[in-house]
């Protein structure tokens, strides 16, 4: 069924069944959200979080960089 | 001065609906004499840029010529890294020079973190519009 087809449907109904159409809705959007993750599962994170000795390394050997360059 | 520029999050799952839109920046890199073009994951809670393995490789660089090592954090940490410095250029702003740590590992996004990518750019995220703005520094 496209929208097109829907939509005349949906504005049909009363109000108190729009508003429950609309809770199934946000229900079932909401249940998507979290299946995303899942139980038991690892989902790893690459985000170089907290190198703080990597980033002060890296910024010496720009600073060598640029004077070399300059 | 040239103004902000601006653009959209990308998604490259619609199956994750609004939560795979992801800030990726378009960025040229150059190496030597090779250069091309990435998109780079604007991450603020990196404390530094990485590139993945593949892509270092893409633009010529030698592993065995840097000699600078590193210890990365998180999943990155089981992975060696070595120190490498390419030129950036983002949209029509100024190229400058971004310090990478170039990592073994290849499963991983080119992160833009804040050494130094946040360093060198100011950026603006309208998440709940799906964008950002992007701003050298030094035309603040």
């Amino acid at each position: 069924m496209t929208m097109t087809e829907l939509m005349p449907m949906l504005r049909s109904l009363s109000r108190a069944e729009k508003l429950h159409v609309m809770q199934c809705l946000v229900s079932d959007l909401a249940q998507d959200e979290s299946d995303l993750l899942r139980q038991n599962m690892s989902y790893p994170i690459w985000s170089p979080y907290d190198a703080f000795g990597a980033a002060d390394t890296m910024l010496k050997v720009l600073a060598a960089e640029n004077s070399s360059h300059a | 001065m040239r103004k902000p520029q601006r653009y959209s999050f990308t998604t490259f799952d619609p199956a994750l609906g609004e939560a795979g839109f992801r800030p990726f920046l378009p960025l040229t890199l150059t190496y030597g004499e090779q250069s091309l073009l990435a998109n780079g994951l604007l991450d603020t809670g990196a404390t530094v840029n990485v590139l993945p393995y593949q892509l270092g490789l893409e633009l010529g660089v030698v592993w065995d010529k840097l000699t600078t090592s590193l210890q990365l954090t998180g999943n990155l940490a089981q992975f060696e890294a070595r120190v490498v410095v390419l030129e950036a250029k983002v949209s029509d702003f100024e190229p400058v020079r971004l310090v990478f740590a170039w990592t073994q590992a290849d499963n991983v996004p080119l992160i833009l973190g804040q050494v130094n990518f946040f360093m060198e750019f100011d950026v603006c995220f309208y998440r709940s519009q799906l964008s950002f703005e992007v701003c050298y520094k030094k035309d603040v």
